[in-house]
């Protein structure tokens, strides 16, 4: 699973997530692409989840990127403890993701079979997604 | 190249506000920069630009911009959209000059089929999608078909291999790889977890025939619980 190698700061703050994804909105690098469509968490084991739907479809020929990287600590407390002594212990890493965003991409020579590998993946997601494909032209 | 023409309305408000109600009133806010003249902020309708880039030339079409009743020989430089909904929501048009060379960015198709590639489970990678080129902005061609009909596994096609029109050069490095033939990782991953199944499955039925037997045994138990 995807994880930082080494951070700063061990637990960070929630944060708000707002407005839509300034940059890396339209695929680059590979022919269809996974776009998000509203804002959220995606955890290392949810990008994998889906990563590993798609190429378990796609079988063989194809390529894969993921353009997010979970990066953010976020932590829990253990069960049945009560409130305070502090912040609980770092137990999982996400993405945050804004609107827009291409998280995904794949590259692969039939667009139907593109497209099934691609909804798959999304099931695995916990926001709403689409499928999108390298805009050429207008 | 096709010649468009559009027409442009100055004396627009800057600012995120009266850029979104133009957009309500269907225009797109745009700006006409390039040839050592001051930059003009103006507004062009959604509908008459939509039909001047839906032609074969694409986004590099080249337009003539009607700003106050002068015409203005332009080319779009940077197109801007919305990240979901994906409307125009800006442009910036370049103004030109026909005998002068601009540089532009053209689409290379992937032409053919590599059958040598698909039969051995690879892919051919295309890694360069637009080639920034040099020309004059009426020989611009609509785009650079590349045949990858013959290319092996292993091979490359470059952006020397490539057959650009006459007055046209491209202002990459010779040696930049456009696409290639390989084989994914996750591909050889596959294949070597297919051929490890299948070499399992032969091991049981080669150790397991007996098993195989008592196997047969059991669903015989099991058809005549039936």
């Amino acid at each position: 699973m995807l994880m930082p190698k080494k951070v700063k700061h061990r637990k960070h703050h929630r944060g708000r997530t707002k407005g839509m994804s300034k940059g890396r909105t339209e695929v680059t690098y590979g022919d269809y692409g996974i776009q998000a469509l509203e804002p959220g968490w995606i955890t290392a084991r949810q990008i994998e989840a889906a990563r590993i739907a798609m190429t378990r479809h796609i079988k063989r020929g194809g390529k894969v990127w993921i353009n997010v990287f979970p990066d953010k600590p976020v932590t829990n407390k253990p069960a049945e403890t009560r409130m305070g002594s502090g912040k609980g212990n770092p137990e999982m890493w996400v993405a945050v993701v804004r609107p827009g965003r291409v998280l995904f991409e794949l590259s692969y020579s039939d667009e139907v079979i593109a497209r099934e590998a691609i909804d798959r993946a999304i099931q695995k997601l916990p926001i709403k997604a689409r499928f999108v494909s390298r805009e050429e032209g207008f | 190249m096709s010649e468009l023409l559009l027409s442009a309305e100055t004396g627009r408000k800057e600012g995120t506000r009266p850029s979104r109600r133009l957009r309500r009133e269907g225009k797109v806010p745009a700006v006409v920069y390039g040839l050592e003249s001051d930059p003009v902020a103006v507004s062009v309708e959604w509908m008459q630009l939509r039909q001047a880039l839906t032609t074969d030339a694409g986004l590099n079409a080249l337009i003539t911009l009607n700003i106050n009743g002068e015409e203005h020989l332009s080319v779009i430089k940077d197109l801007q959209r919305h990240p979901v909904r994906r409307d125009v929501i800006h442009i910036d048009f370049l103004r030109v000059r026909a005998d002068q060379e601009i540089e532009v960015e053209v689409p290379i198709t992937l032409v053919g089929e590599a059958l040598e590639v698909t039969r051995a489970d690879g892919m051919v990678d295309q890694t360069i999608y637009n080639l920034t080129i040099l020309v004059k902005p009426t020989d611009v061609p609509d785009g650079i078909e590349v045949d990858v009909s013959d290319l092996e596994l292993g091979g490359s096609i470059k952006v020397s291999d490539l057959a650009l029109p006459a007055g046209v050069a491209t202002t990459l490095d010779p040696e930049e790889v456009v696409a290639s033939a390989l084989i994914t990782r996750s591909t050889l991953e596959a294949i070597a977890a297919a051929e490890a199944s299948e070499a399992l499955e032969d091991e049981e039925l080669g150790e397991g025939e007996p098993a195989a037997g008592d196997a047969d045994a059991d669903g015989g138990d099991g058809d005549s619980d039936d």
